[in-house]
């Protein structure tokens, strides 16, 4: 779906376009997830019961262990090869930024907050509700049981990937965010990062400390505290808007009319 | 969805043209609130799975005396915030019904999905507590009062007084009493004692205990307004947690 004022087509008027917003990079990024998160859904439903059990079976290394190995390290690229790629192609002339260069990375920010918010809910609420079924079901013998594999391995670090992105595209390419640091969105990025390690203290207590799922014990409040930095959501919104309102401002009669 | 002009817009200026401009806002308003939206279930849900969710996951955890007393403190804190950044900074009085529908919306996904589709509870073990009555009750006195102190006092009391009247239509027949071998029960108690869950066993089970009958052997009403009481609390203080998440600051580089 595409919104344009232009008439023409053809690779030399495109080249000419002026596009100033473009979602499509970010609706395709959420359709992928989306197909990749129902595909594990499935493999889950017939792997987690008929490989998934006993950690000691060596059905579990095959179907589960070797997941687990495959999805952390590419992980960890993908965390390095995206800040990496967004701080090498930083914008060194950041103060020179035109105004309608500024706004078509401000949207672009949307994009990437989209998705941002599109993995934590998978994460923050899908995986980790589902976690809760799977431990009223099955006792486990094993930190690594295969819901922990896709919740605290895979859909956790997932969403800290986008954050980290949409964090590092704001830090290198739009000048508010770029001359000082935003501290609402640091909160947004950081403090949903922060349940990563905190599986951490989850894992350790529930190892030497309190074997049951009791879904309320205080050994699990860490993920709950981390997790309330995310409405820091709140402070970054409201600063895109503030700047576009800012770029805006001889349209603002426009806006209030509407 | 892209948007785009023939040529760049003039020198210095940001839009080519204000149909441009009026696109481009609009679409863009509608992604920020969906990310409003999923960013607000996701920590709502995450806050109170971990806080309250034994008593909303299962009917043998809704009881007369934790159940109510929890869940509305619990839920309290995000209504509260949300209604404070909304009102706040765009005057709309939607706050704490918009929380809990995100938060029913992540929970009805899961419970259908995981509880009964992957690991088979029946629904009407795991069906999530009502809360939707109480975000309107909370926004409509914010919005008629337009005062955070009159909703804190007011509001949280409706708040927590309405959580186990909204419940009950749907969960009076699991109430209802039954014997068996010898033993009396609640509905509610059977279903959950055919259905084992391993990581919550029976003696860790937190449903009501202590000897006052007051009201006439009833006991919610005494839990209802504990938990009003300290909902009226949390609001007071959720309310300045949202105004803070909501804070528009920038720090030095050097400062972290």
């Amino acid at each position: 779906m595409s919104l344009t004022t232009e008439k023409a087509s053809g690779a030399v008027r495109a080249a000419e376009s002026d596009t100033i917003v473009n979602y499509w990079p970010a609706y395709w990024t959420m359709i992928c997830l989306a197909v990749f998160y129902i595909g594990i859904r499935i493999y889950e439903q017939y792997f987690g019961w008929k490989a998934g059990l006993d950690s000691f079976a060596p059905e579990f290394q095959t179907y589960w262990l070797n997941l687990m190995w495959t999805e952390l390290p590419l992980e960890f690229i993908a965390f390095c090869g995206i800040g990496g790629y967004l701080w090498k192609t930083r914008d060194r002339n950041i103060d020179k930024v035109a105004p309608r260069e500024e706004m078509r990375r401000l949207l672009a920010l949307v994009g990437w907050l989209a998705i941002y918010a599109f993995t934590v809910y998978w994460g923050a609420s899908y995986f980790t509700e589902q976690d809760g079924t799977w431990h009223q079901t099955v006792i486990r013998d094993t930190d690594f049981t295969p819901s922990h594999i896709l919740e605290f391995y895979l859909s956790y670090p997932i969403y800290i990937i986008a954050g980290w992105g949409a964090f590092m595209y704001a830090r290198t390419r739009i000048p508010q965010f770029a001359k000082k640091i935003s501290l609402p969105f640091l909160l947004f990025f950081a403090g949903p990062f922060m349940i990563f390690p905190n599986i951490g203290l989850n894992e350790w207590g529930h190892t030497f400390w309190f074997m049951e799922e009791l879904f309320t014990a205080p050994l699990h409040w860490g993920f709950v505290f981390f997790g309330w930095f995310a409405l820091a959501v709140f402070g970054t919104a409201c600063q895109v808007l503030d700047r576009v309102i800012e770029l805006s401002k001889e349209y603002e009669a426009d806006v209030l009319s509407l | 969805m892209s948007i785009s002009t023939e040529a760049g817009a003039p020198a210095g200026k940001t839009w080519k043209s204000k149909e441009e401009f009026l696109g481009c806002v609009l679409l863009t308003d509608w992604i920020l609130l969906v990310v409003l939206f999923a960013v607000v279930l996701g920590s709502f849900h995450i806050h109170y799975m971990l806080l309250a969710g034994d008593w909303d996951f299962w009917i043998d955890f809704k009881d007369r005396r934790m159940w109510p007393t929890v869940a509305p403190i619990v839920a309290m804190c995000f209504a509260a915030a949300v209604q404070s950044f909304l009102w706040q900074k765009f005057r709309l009085p939607i706050g704490a019904t918009v929380a809990c529908l995100a938060l029913l919306v992540g929970e009805w996904i899961n419970r259908y999905d995981n509880f009964w589709g992957w690991t088979f509870f029946p629904i009407n073990l795991v069906f999530p507590s009502a809360l939707i009555p109480m975000g309107f009750w909370l926004d409509v006195v914010l919005m008629m009062s337009g005062s955070w102190l009159v909703t804190a006092l007011v509001g949280s009391m409706g708040w927590g007084l309405l959580f186990y009247p909204i419940n009950w239509p749907v969960l009076a027949q699991y109430h209802q009493s039954a014997e068996i071998d010898g033993v009396l029960l609640t509905l509610a108690d059977l279903i959950g004692f055919n259905y084992v869950r391993t990581g919550t066993p029976e003696y860790i089970r937190m449903v009501e205990r202590g000897t006052l009958r007051t009201f006439g052997k009833d006991v919610v009403p005494v839990a209802a307004f504990f938990s009003a009481f300290i909902s009226m609390l949390i609001y007071f203080l959720w309310w300045k947690i949202g105004t803070w998440f909501s804070n528009t600051k920038y720090i030095e580089a050097e400062d972290i």
